[in-house]
C-alpha cells in the first residue's frame, strides 16, 4: 500500500545538521498492523508525520497507493490523504470549541458530504463507540479515554484505509489502553491498515510486525 | 459547512468575551464615525443637486485684477444682465438680487393699513425675474413664474406664507409692505426648497419692483459698480460648452467693463462649485471647501484603519491560541482556502455585529451633528446610498481586517501547530504587529497635535486685541431710509439720556465685519493709487462708541455728508508715509469725487476676521447709508437698559421691527467653522486615542496571558514588581516614540497648511509636539498599567503550576 525509499530528514542547526531520519526503507502492505518502537527522540513521530504527509522529508521517495507522492500537486496530495488516512494522537487533538458530535463530523464537512448523509454516518460512529450520550458535550468535559474514543471515531468516520496513531494510549491508564487496542485489532480485522507508535511492549504485541527505530535508523531484528 | 463555521465563530466570540468586546467595540466606533462622516459629506455634496438642470447651470462671477492681487466677486454689474441676453440669445439668463435684513409687514385684507405683524427677513429676501425660474426649477403651488413679469408682485414659499398668513392657500391675493415702502401683492406660492440649497428662497419680488425702488436697495444700474448682491445665472444648452462661453465672456468683459486701476473679467462658475468655492460667497449660510470634506473623509479613513489595526493585532495575537484548532483541521483534510474562508467568515460575523452596534451609536449621535458642521437640517441614513456605503464599508473592513490574520492562521504548518510550537513570537512576525501599533500611535498623535494647534489658535483668535472695544456694544439693523434718518437725531438724544447708555453711533458697518465697501482713490493730488481702500461710513461718535484709539488728530465733526475723513495706520503705511502726522491736513479723493481733508489717524484695529490682513481703511460721514445703530452700554443692568431701548425704539420707529445683536456674538460668528473644526478634532482625537488604547489593552492582556510563565519564572528568580512593569511598558513606550517620529512632521505640515488660513496666527513650537507625545505616552501607560500590574503581582507559584 505504501513504500518509503531512502528517506532522510534533518534539521539544520547552525553549522551542524541533525539527522532525525536516516535512510529509511519501509514497505507496508494493505491490511498490516505495524507497531513502531524506539527510545524517546529516535524519530518515531517524525516518521509517522512523513507517512501521513504532515511533514516532508529532505530526501527520498514515497509511493502511496501507486502514486508517487512527491510528484503530486499539493491539492491532489491533500485529496489523496484526506480520503485514505485517519490520524489518532496521543494528545487526542480534539477541537475544544466543538462538541463531540461536531468533532466527529468535521472531516466529512471537508469532504463535502451532504448533511443527511453526515448525520447517519456520525450516528453510526457514536453507536459503535457507545458515546451517543456524550454527543453534545465538549472535549474538556470528557475523560482522557473518552476523548481518545472520540479521536478514533473521528479518524474512522472517513472510512480510511490507513490509520496512523502516535502513542494513542500514552495518556491513558492500562484498562483504557487495552480497550483502544482491542478496537484497533477489530478494525484491522475489518481490513484497515494500522501503523501505531508505542512505548509499550504489550501494546506492540497487538501488531503483526514491529519496526524498531534507533537514532533515526530502522534496526533490523 | 457554513453552519459549522458559524457555530464555531459564535463560540469563539463567546469564549474570548473580552477580546470580542474590544474588537466589536473598536470596529463599531470606527464604523459609526465613518457612517456619520459619510452622511455629512454626502449631504454637503448634495447641495442643489435636486435642480433638474444641475449640470447645465452656471453662475457668472467676476474677478478684479489689481497690480498687487485679484479680488473675487460673485456678482456682475447690473447692466451686464441685459447685455448677456443680447449677446447670448441662445442662453437663458436669470438673475437674483438679495437684500439682507429687509422688513416685511403683513397688511390688512384691503391693503389699507399695516398690521402689527412685522418681520425682519435676514435671508431669503430676493428680487428676481421670471427667467430665474426657467434656470432653476421649483414646484409652483399657486401662480407661475410669469407673475414676476409684473411690478409689485411677489412670490412666497409655502413656509413663509404660513408664517405670514397661517395657511398658504389664504396668502394668494393678499398684500405685504416691504421695508415700509413698497406694497406688493402675493401672486404665487412655491414649495419650500429643500435644506441642501444655497438659494434659500423665502420671498421673491419681481425685478421690476426693484428697478422702481432703486435708491432703497442701492440698485446702481451702472457698469462702474459691482455688488455681491446681484448675481446672474445661465442655463447653457447641452451643445454649448462652458469654455466656449468663458472665451466669449472674456471679450464681453473687455468691451463693456470700465478699466480704471484694475481689470474686471467675468467667467462661469458651475453650479456644482457654488457650495465649495470660498472665493465667492453664496446666498446660503455656509460654504464648505472641498479641503474640509477631504479632511472629514481622511479622519474617517484614519479611524477605521485604526479599528482594523486593532482587529489585526488582536487576531494575530489570538492566533496562537487557535493554532491547535487550525492544525487539527488541516490534519483532518481542510484545504488552506477553506480555513481562509472560515476565518474571513468569522471576521465578517464580527463586522456584522459591529455594524449593528454602529448604526445604533450613529442614531444616538445624529442629533449632535449640528455642532460639528454647518448643517442644521436633520440628517438620516436609512437611504440607499448610506446602506450601500455600510455594505461596502463592511466588506472593505472584513477584507482589510481579516485577510492578514486569515493568511497567518491558514498558513500554520500542522505539525508545528499540533506540537504547540507556535508562539506569539513566531506568528506573522512580531515586527508587523509592532509596525501596526506604531501606525496607530502615529495617527492618534497626528490628531492630538491637530487638536492642540486648533485649540491654541482659536483661543489666540478669540483673545486677540482687536484694537477696539467690542464689549457691551448693542447693534441693531434697519434698512436706512429717509424716514428713519429724519428721526435718528432725536432718537439719539433720548438714548443718551438713558442711564445705561454710554455712547450712540449711527453707521453703515461695525469695525470688524465681513462686509466691505471698496473704492479707488487718490492721495495728495497724486494720480489714483494702485490699491483700493475700504470705506466705513460712520458718524462722529463712532470712535467713542467702539473706543478706537487715535495716533494723531481727532474725529471729524458732525456732518451729514462726506467732509473731513479719518484713516487707519495701515493706509498711512501703504501710502508710504513715515509718520501718521504727515497725513494730517493732506487731502484724499474717493472715486472721482471731491477732495477731503484727513483730520485723524486711528491705530490699527482688526478690520475683519483674523483670517485676513488689516485693510487700508477710511472713515467718513454718509448719512444715507446709516443702517446700523451701535450703542455702547454700561456693563451692569444690560437687560434693563435693553428693555428701555426697545420701548424707545417702538416709540420712534413703530413701523420698524426691533432686532438686536451684540458685537461680541457677531465676532464669534466669524469663527463658527473653525470652532466646529476644533470640536471635530477634539472628538476624533478622543476616539482615536480610545481605539488605540482599546487595542493596547487587548494586546497587553494577551501578553500577560502569554507571559504568565515567563513572569512566574522571573519572579522566582527574584524580579521585583517594578522590573515586571518595566518589561511591559518599555516596548510600548518605544513604539509610541517611533510613532511620534512619523506623526510630528505629518501633523506639522497639515496644521501649518491650516494656519495659512489666518493672517494672524500662532507659531507651532516644540512644546505643542512634546505635550502631544507626553499625552499619548501617559494614556498608553494608563491603558497598559492595570493589566501589567496585575500580571506583575500575581503569585508565581500559581502561574507555574498551571503550566
Ligand atoms: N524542529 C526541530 N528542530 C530540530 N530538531 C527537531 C525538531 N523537531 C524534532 N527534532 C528532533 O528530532 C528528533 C526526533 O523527534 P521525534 O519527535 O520524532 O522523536 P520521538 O521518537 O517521537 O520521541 P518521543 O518518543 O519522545 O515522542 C528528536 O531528537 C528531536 O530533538
Ligand atoms: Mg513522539
Amino acid at each position: 500500500m505504501l513504500s518509503l525509499q531512502k528517506i532522510f530528514k534533518w534539521y539544520n542547526n547552525g553549522v551542524n545538521r541533525t539527522f532525525v531520519l536516516k535512510d529509511i526503507h519501509l514497505d507496508v502492505a494493505e491490511g498490516e498492523f505495524i507497531s513502531i518502537m524506539g527510545p524517546s527522540g529516535s524519530g518515531k513521530s517524525s516518521l509517522l508525520n512523513v507517512i501521513g504527509m504532515l511533514d516532508e522529508p529532505n530526501e527520498g521517495s514515497y509511493t502511496f497507493m501507486g502514486e508517487d507522492v512527491f510528484k503530486l500537486k499539493e491539492k491532489q496530495r491533500s485529496q489523496l490523504f484526506k480520503t485514505h488516512i485517519g490520524f489518532v494522537f496521543q494528545a487526542y487533538h480534539l477541537i475544544d470549541e466543538l462538541t463531540v458530535y461536531e468533532n466527529i463530523e468535521t472531516p466529512l464537512i471537508y469532504q463535502n458530504i451532504k448533511t443527511s448523509e453526515r448525520k447517519s454516518m456520525v450516528a453510526d460512529m457514536l453507536d459503535r463507540f457507545q458515546i451517543v450520550g456524550k454527543k453534545d458535550l465538549f472535549p474538556t468535559q470528557l475523560s482522557g479515554g473518552q476523548q481518545q474514543l472520540v479521536g478514533i471515531a473521528r479518524a474512522l468516520i472517513v472510512k480510511p484505509k490507513l490509520i496512523l496513531a502516535d502513542e494513542p494510549t500514552g495518556n491513558l491508564n492500562s484498562k483504557q489502553g487495552e480497550e483502544i487496542m482491542n478496537i484497533f485489532k477489530e478494525l484491522n480485522n475489518e481490513g484497515v491498515t494500522i501503523i501505531q507508535v508505542t512505548h509499550s511492549e504489550k501494546n506492540a504485541e497487538y501488531g503483526e510486525r514491529i519496526v524498531n527505530l534507533l537514532d533515526g535508523r530502522i534496526v533490523m531484528n | 459547512m457554513f453552519k459549522n463555521y458559524f457555530k464555531i465563530a459564535l463560540r469563539n466570540l463567546e469564549r474570548h468575551k473580552a477580546f470580542s468586546v474590544i474588537n466589536i467595540a473598536g470596529l463599531a466606533i470606527g464604523i459609526a464615525s465613518c457612517l456619520l462622516l459619510f452622511t455629512v459629506v454626502k449631504y454637503e455634496l448634495s447641495y442643489d443637486t435636486f435642480q433638474p438642470n444641475y449640470h447645465q447651470i452656471y453662475h457668472v462671477v467676476t474677478q478684479d485684477k489689481f497690480e498687487d492681487g485679484i479680488t473675487y466677486n460673485p456678482g456682475v454689474p447690473i447692466p451686464a444682465l441685459e447685455a448677456f441676453r443680447n449677446d447670448f440669445p441662445q442662453i437663458i439668463t436669470g438673475s437674483l438680487f438679495a437684500s439682507y435684513g429687509s422688513q416685511v409687514t403683513v397688511m390688512t385684507k384691503n391693503a389699507s393699513t399695516s398690521s402689527d405683524k412685522k418681520f425682519i427677513e435676514s435671508t431669503g429676501f430676493f428680487f428676481a425675474d421670471p427667467q430665474f425660474f426657467q434656470v432653476f426649477q421649483y414646484q409652483w403651488l399657486a401662480g407661475s413664474p410669469s407673475v414676476l413679469e409684473v411690478p409689485d408682485n411677489t412670490v412666497l414659499t409655502k413656509k413663509l406664507a404660513e408664517k405670514y398668513f397661517g395657511d398658504w392657500k389664504d396668502a394668494v391675493g393678499q398684500f405685504l409692505k416691504l421695508d415700509n415702502k413698497i406694497t406688493v401683492k402675493v401672486s404665487g406660492i412655491i414649495n419650500d426648497p429643500p435644506g441642501n440649497t444655497d438659494f434659500p428662497l423665502a420671498i421673491i419680488t419681481s425685478y421690476k419692483t426693484l428697478k422702481a425702488n432703486a435708491q432703497l436697495y442701492a440698485y446702481a444700474d451702472s457698469w462702474n459698480s459691482l455688488s455681491s448682491n446681484f448675481e446672474v445665472f445661465m442655463l447653457l444648452p447641452k451643445n454649448v460648452s462652458a469654455s466656449n462661453i468663458d472665451a466669449r465672456l472674456l471679450s464681453f468683459s473687455k468691451k463693456n467693463y470700465v478699466v480704471r486701476n484694475s481689470v474686471k473679467t467675468s467667467f462661469l462658475q458651475p453650479l456644482s462649485d457654488v457650495h465649495f468655492d470660498k472665493r465667492f460667497p453664496n446666498f446660503g449660510d455656509h460654504i464648505t471647501s472641498k479641503a474640509t470634506l477631504w479632511t472629514l473623509s481622511l479622519i474617517g479613513l484614519f479611524i477605521i484603519v485604526m479599528a482594523c489595526i486593532n482587529f489585526i493585532n488582536l487576531s494575530t495575537a489570538q492566533a496562537v491560541g487557535r493554532s491547535k484548532e487550525i492544525g487539527i483541521r488541516k490534519v483532518l483534510g481542510s484545504y488552506r482556502r477553506q480555513l481562509f474562508a472560515q476565518i474571513i467568515g468569522e471576521t465578517a460575523l464580527i463586522v456584522i455585529f459591529s455594524i449593528l452596534l454602529a448604526v445604533f451609536i450613529s442614531i444616538l449621535c445624529l442629533p449632535f451633528i449640528k455642532h460639528i458642521t454647518s448643517i442644521h437640517e436633520p440628517l438620516g441614513f436609512f437611504n440607499t446610498e448610506s446602506i450601500l456605503f455600510l455594505i461596502g464599508l463592511g466588506a472593505a473592513v472584513t477584507l482589510l481586517a481579516g485577510t492578514y490574520p486569515a493568511l497567518i492562521l491558514s498558513g500554520f504548518r500542522p505539525v508545528l501547530a499540533l506540537k504547540n510550537k507556535i508562539t506569539s513570537a513566531t506568528v506573522g512576525g512580531i515586527s508587523i504587529r509592532r509596525s501596526l501599533v506604531v501606525a496607530q500611535f502615529a495617527i492618534s498623535q497626528i490628531l492630538i497635535i491637530a487638536t492642540i494647534v486648533a485649540i491654541t489658535q482659536m483661543s489666540f483668535v478669540k483673545n486677540a486685541d482687536l484694537g477696539f472695544n467690542q464689549q457691551a456694544v448693542l447693534l441693531f439693523n434697519a434698512n436706512g431710509d429717509s424716514i428713519m434718518h429724519s428721526r435718528q437725531q432725536s432718537f439719539k438724544q433720548k438714548l443718551l439720556l438713558l442711564p445705561g447708555v454710554k455712547a450712540v453711533s449711527f453707521n453703515a458697518d461695525a469695525p470688524s465685519s465681513d462686509n466691505g465697501w471698496f473704492t479707488n482713490f487718490a492721495f495728495d493730488h497724486r494720480p489714483d493709487e494702485k490699491f483700493q481702500l475700504s470705506l466705513k461710513f460712520a458718524d462722529e461718535d463712532y470712535f467713542k462708541t467702539f473706543q478706537l484709539q487715535f495716533l494723531t488728530g481727532k474725529p471729524y465733526d458732525k456732518s451729514d455728508t462726506i467732509k473731513d475723513v479719518v484713516i487707519n495706520e495701515t493706509l498711512v503705511k501703504q501710502l508710504g508715509l513715515k509718520d501718521p502726522q504727515d497725513a494730517i491736513g493732506k487731502e484724499i479723493r474717493l472715486g472721482g469725487g471731491r477732495w477731503n481733508t484727513i483730520v485723524g489717524v486711528v491705530k490699527d484695529f482688526k478690520t475683519s476676521s483674523l483670517r485676513e490682513a488689516i485693510k487700508p481703511t477710511l472713515f467718513c460721514e454718509r448719512k444715507e447709508y446709516y443702517g446700523v445703530t451701535s450703542i455702547k452700554l454700561n456693563s451692569s443692568n444690560i437687560t434693563k437698559t435693553k428693555a428701555a431701548i426697545e420701548s424707545l425704539w417702538n416709540q420712534y420707529f413703530p413701523e420698524y421691527a426691533f432686532t438686536t445683536s451684540f458685537m461680541e456674538d457677531n465676532i464669534k460668528q466669524f469663527y463658527e467653522q473653525e470652532d466646529q473644526l476644533e470640536l471635530l478634532y477634539k472628538i476624533f482625537a478622543g476616539i482615536a486615542i480610545f481605539i488605540s488604547c482599546l487595542g493596547l489593552y487587548g494586546l497587553v492582556s494577551f501578553m500577560a496571558i502569554q507571559k504568565t510563565k515567563e513572569i512566574g519564572v522571573r519572579k522566582v528568580l527574584g524580579a521585583s514588581v517594578k522590573n515586571i512593569i518595566y518589561l511591559f511598558s518599555k516596548e510600548f513606550t518605544i513604539l509610541i516614540l517611533v510613532g511620534s517620529v512619523i506623526a510630528v512632521p505629518v501633523a506639522y505640515l497639515m496644521m501649518n497648511h491650516w494656519l495659512q488660513n489666518f493672517t494672524f496666527r500662532i507659531k507651532m513650537n516644540v512644546g505643542i509636539f512634546l505635550i502631544a507625545i507626553l499625552i499619548s505616552v501617559i494614556i498608553a501607560w494608563v491603558a497598559v498599567g492595570y493589566k501589567s500590574i496585575k500580571a506583575a503581582v500575581a503569585n508565581p507559584v500559581k502561574s507555574l503550576r498551571s503550566e
